[in-house]
């Protein structure tokens, strides 16, 4: 119990210096973000606009107000942050949350469906290789894992959208899904949605279901060398015992950490992907909000990102001490 | 278990007669090597990997006692010989013995040609060298195709290589220097510094790292120094390899020839370099190569996003440009320009994973036992068991 | 010191195993490895035997022969015959069919490995072995954890805190202790132990033998401990059996091993003995190395390395000489073994 307590406390500290170094980095640079915006304010308004506009706009931009000691600005920042407040976009005029808010069900669409994808997919197919270690299946299957292993998300993603995309006209080439559709738990709606996703999931999926199969393959054969499944298969245990109380549990349990990696991972290729694609994710709109140096949404953006991902490790962290009597105190997680 | 292992050199099961009881009492008999040394615990690797072998011989304690003298009283010339053998020719045995290895070190060393003396072959790239968006292999002059402005995608992807190179060397020695100390110094110092460390490197760990790579680029404002760059792609990446390396540290540091060295009263940074990263190297190694390829995939990634700053053509540039300036997704005329790069990018990459998988190989004592000629005689069990 | 057994002939009284020209080998790409070599020999019902060889010398081969454990691509040929209690039909072992061979391990002959904690499924609880084991095997799950319980009482072990207890929570002694239970749980004959106390400290190692010959008792059991430790288990076994090079070397009562062995690779054991109160030059190692499976020489297979090998020696299969009654050597020059190879008793037993 006090295992979970402190988990969730690291996890909210997480985020707390996250915010923290997002109002550093806004506030505290030189000729950063801060002065940026003052200059754009007024090219934008012309010099009609007084000192205390100006700085209006930025707080109201920012949730920083330069003119308030820096104790105040911080905790007014913080304060915000934490009611969902990431202030204004620059560039779209509207509310930092109005715009990235609605985009994070579908980056989290996105990246668990490929990670689930890959991960299952990943593990059955390193199994299955163990299994048959040394056959030509083995052979083959290692090949292009390898290879799979070593091309990188968005490769695949600019393959896919060139042939099946543009050339073969099979897939969309950006959008969440049709736009004639209205959004609601109807088939078409539904059917358009993994149609358009089909594509980035694919990219980020294929890419990474390699790395799941060779390293369950490896596990796999060392668990099946173990003197504990020899002492079962003579007691008798039935053979699908023997697969999943102690192959699968003992061989999948060492890949959890890379699991918790991989979300970070997944996150990260998502922000090429969903751009690659078009998709409206919060890694576009990061994007969108680096090329018009909008600010607010960047690290909204970012921070938004952040926070979904250290959700998805503590959630990862927390099954695995639930799954494996070892991570009791936390002590012996790491052996990767 | 220890079906057909051929080790033990001598009588390891010693027998006495009628008072076994004192027999028993006698402490430290040479069985308790015996038991450890089949025990699979903990592998002896790299610079103790002699006196771990002695161990898991199962010999008798005398014989291996004769085998440390023997290293004694051996001259300089030879122990050099010897050394080289261990350090230098065995692992290079090895990893030309493993096809993998040698198509990884095949594929790396080849791109550090490139970038050194396919320079003095390959002139330098400039706009209207040849005709406009010439698709690859159709001229010889233009092996690979030109861009939409007229250069030759072959001197591009030659002439980006050196500061590619340069930013996936300077990410992977900043994540492994960072890795390998925070990991050394939290796992050996324990206690407070522990927790702290612990919490820092966890902090680091759940922020997502290409977002964090590109807002600070934008924030800071730097320029397109790819050392820089590089240590930009991995900033939080060695978060990862510092937990790793720390609970390995945590085994060692109880070891016997740690506590030695402590008795002995060394200095800390003594021991953790000379007795704690020498056996940390095979698992740094690895990280080394994966933090490298990571590096490629970050930042040839970023770049093609344009939100990298750059001061001279690389891959994820020329990716940018194919799909910015020719649309090269949606047209096949343009589409070698992006091919190009990718097909350098997955080749190096590849040649990575297996230099990977091959210095797990050099790194297992195992495996190096039944290569190097010198200590061939140390069957070692399960060498002999993974040829049945 | 040991009492000298009455039962008939030699190997022949009231086995409960008998094994013979049990061979076990491994196709080699190029040659066959013969890992334990035309070894013959009886089990007798309610004995201790030990089997003592240095490592790789084929004991532990034996013992898996003994319940056709032996893993693939090893290949088990020869004979190993089960007679049940009571006179029941004799079990041909190695001709059984997977479902009977399934029960006749753990029912009739279970076995116990070195190295306890590598034995259990780390991520699966004690309980949740001993209840697999009986739901495998079709045993009442209720009735066999009580008699589980018991079993782990009987061992010194707190039964509810060790049930609930994943392998890594236990100490060594604990979790072997928790696998000889575990081994015991549907209640068979016969327990072939490998090394069972290889990975404890002595005093461990002490406490465990000594559990184990209560346990014999109480339950009635037959058990054949393999050890490489010839000291550790002459103090427990009813006889002994020397294995060199996956043959047998000698086979005798404990004493007659001990104290009057007729085989040289015995007597060089006993020598090779280490001990703090002799003097160090009476401690010798014994000189060359064991052979490797594949290269195994012709005739005796301890030939090259006896200081009393002769032409025959390199050349013949030494017979078997039975040396005295239930003693047997398997020695051109049994009767010269004392002289050529002499080991002083006093020294010890003065000491």
């Amino acid at each position: 119990m006090s295992y979970v307590l402190k988990r969730i406390a690291q996890s909210v500290l997480t985020v707390y210096v996250v915010i923290s170094a997002s109002f550093g980095l806004v506030r505290l640079l030189p000729g950063g973000p801060l002065d940026y915006l003052r200059a754009q304010a007024v090219q934008q308004g012309g010099s009609d606009l007084s000192m205390s506009e100006i700085n209006a706009r930025i707080a109201a931009q920012t949730n920083i107000a330069v003119n308030e000691p820096i104790y105040v600005q911080y905790a007014d920042y913080m304060a915000a942050m934490l009611q969902g407040d990431f202030g204004v976009s620059t560039r779209y005029g509207d509310p930092v949350m109005s715009i990235i808010g609605p985009a994070i069900p579908w980056t989290v669409f996105l990246t668990a469906t490929a990670l689930f994808l890959a991960f299952t997919v990943g593990v059955s197919l390193g199994a299955f290789m163990a299994y048959k270690e040394g056959s030509s299946f083995d052979v083959a299957s290692t090949g292009v894992g390898l290879v799979l292993n070593s091309t990188p998300g968005y490769v695949l993603a600019l393959l896919f959208i060139s042939y099946l995309g543009y050339r073969m006209e099979l897939f969309p080439t950006g959008g969440r899904y049709a736009s004639e559709l209205t959004v609601g738990f109807n088939a078409s709606f539904l059917g358009s949605v993994l149609y358009h996703g089909a594509l980035p999931i694919a990219s980020m999926a294929l890419v990474g279901f390699g790395g799941w199969a060779l390293s369950m393959r490896g596990n796999s054969i060392r668990v099946l060398g173990e003197d504990y499944l020899r002492v079962a298969r003579l007691r008798g245990l039935s053979t699908r015992r023997i697969a999943m109380r102690y192959v699968a549990r003992n061989a999948i349990l060492p890949m959890y950490t890379g699991l918790m990696i991989a979300i970070g991972t997944v996150f990260g290729g998502a922000v090429i992907i969903e751009n690659i694609f078009a998709y409206p994710g919060v890694g576009f709109y990061l994007i969108q909000g680096i090329n018009a140096r909008d600010y607010p949404l960047m690290m909204g953006g970012f921070i938004i990102i952040t926070i979904a991902m250290v959700v998805g490790i503590t959630v990862a962290d927390l099954t695995y001490g639930v799954l494996d009597p070892r991570a009791k105190g936390g002590g012996s997680r790491e052996s990767y | 278990m220890s079906r057909t292992d051929r080790d033990g050199d001598s009588g390891e099961t010693p027998g006495s007669e009628a008072d076994f009881e004192a027999v028993g009492d006698a402490l430290g008999t040479p069985e308790q090597f015996t038991d450890e040394g089949r025990d699979p615990g903990p592998a002896p690797i790299s610079g103790h990997a002699r006196n771990g072998r002695v161990a898991a011989d199962g010999g008798s304690s005398s014989v291996s006692e004769f085998q440390q003298m023997a290293d004694v009283s051996m001259t300089d010339a030879e122990r050099r010989r010897q050394w080289i053998d261990e350090k230098l020719l065995a692992p290079a045995r090895i990893v030309w013995s493993d096809w993998r290895a040698r198509t990884g070190v095949l594929v790396v060393v080849s791109y550090v040609l490139m970038a050194t003396v396919g320079l003095a072959i390959v002139t330098e790239p400039s706009p209207n060298q040849g005709g406009y968006l010439v698709g690859a292999f159709r001229t010889l002059e233009y092996p690979l195709g030109t861009t939409a402005s007229g250069v030759s995608l072959l001197s591009q992807t030659v002439y980006a290589t050196p500061s590619m190179l340069t930013m996936i060397a300077s990410g992977a020695v900043f994540t492994v220097c960072l890795g390998t100390a925070f990991g050394t110094i939290a796992g050996y110092k324990g206690g407070t510094v522990d927790r702290v460390l612990m919490i820092v490197t966890d902090i680091m760990m759940t922020i997502p790292g290409l977002p964090l790579t590109i807002v600070l680029a934008s924030a800071l404002q730097i320029d397109g120094n790819p050392v820089i760059i590089g240590i930009l792609i991995t900033i939080n990446a060695w978060a990862g390899l510092a937990r790793a390396i720390r609970s390995q540290v945590l085994t060692l540091r109880d070891a016997e020839y740690v506590e030695a060295s402590r008795i002995m009263g060394m200095e800390t940074s003594t021991i953790i370099s000379g007795d704690i990263i020498p056996n940390l190297m095979p698992y740094i190694t690895m990280n080394f190569v994966q933090q490298a390829r990571a590096v490629i995939f970050g930042s040839v990634g970023l770049y093609f996003l344009g939100v990298l700053p750059y001061t001279s053509v690389n891959w994820g540039v020329m990716m940018n440009a194919a799909v910015n300036r020719a649309g090269a997704t949606s047209s096949p005329a343009a589409f070698h320009w992006l091919l190009v790069p990718m097909v350098t990018i997955i080749i190096l990459a590849l040649g990575l994973t297996l230099l990977a998988q091959g210095a797990d190989r050099i790194f297992n004592p195992r495996v190096r036992a039944r290569h190097a000629e010198t200590v061939a005689s140390d069957g070692d069990d399960d060498a002999t068991t993974g040829e049945i | 010191m040991q009492e000298h057994r009455t039962q008939g002939g030699p190997d022949s009284a009231d086995p409960i195993i008998e094994a013979r020209n049990v061979c076990v080998t491994y196709d080699l790409e190029h040659r066959d490895a013969m890992v334990l070599d035309d070894v013959s020999i009886d089990l007798r019902r309610g004995e201790i035997l030990g089997v003592v060889g240095e490592s790789g010398s084929g004991k532990s081969m034996l013992a898996n022969a003994m319940m056709d454990a032996v893993e693939e691509p090893g290949i088990t040929t020869g004979e190993v015959t089960y007679y049940p209690e009571d006179g029941g039909e004799p079990v041909d072992v190695l001709d059984l069919p997977t479902e009977e061979l399934k029960e006749f391990r753990w029912e009739e002959v279970s076995m116990v490995f070195q190295g306890a904690l590598s034995s259990f499924n780390p991520t699966m609880s004690i309980r949740g072995h001993f209840e697999e084991t009986l739901a495998a095997h079709d045993y009442d799950v209720e009735a066999g954890m009580e008699r589980a319980r018991q079993l782990l009482g009987d061992l010194y072990l707190d039964p509810d805190r060790v049930l609930d207890s994943y392998a890594h929570e236990l100490s060594g002694g604990m979790s072997q202790r928790a696998l000889i239970a575990l081994s015991l749980v549907l209640e068979p004959q016969v327990l072939l132990m490998d090394e069972p106390t290889a990975a404890l400290d002595l005093l461990m190692q002490r406490s465990i033998l000594s559990l184990l010959a209560d346990i014999k008792a109480k339950y009635d059991l037959t058990i054949l401990f393999i050890t490489h430790d010839l000291p550790l288990v002459a103090g427990l076994a009813d006889r002994l059996a020397i294995l060199y090079a996956f043959e047998l070397a000698e086979v005798g009562t404990a004493t007659q091993i001990a104290h009057d062995s007729k085989h040289p690779y015995t007597r060089a054991l006993l020598q090779a003995v280490p001990n703090l109160d002799a003097p160090t030059d009476s401690m010798r190692p014994i000189e060359g190395t064991a052979p490797n499976p594949a290269h195994v020489p012709d005739g005796c297979h301890y030939a090259p390395r006896c200081p009393l090998a002769t032409r025959e020696c390199h050349e013949e299969t030494p017979p078997w000489v039975d040396v005295e009654d239930d003693h047997r050597s398997a020695c051109f020059h049994s009767d010269e073994a004392e002289d050529a190879v002499p080991f002083d008793l006093s020294e010890v037993s003065d000491a």
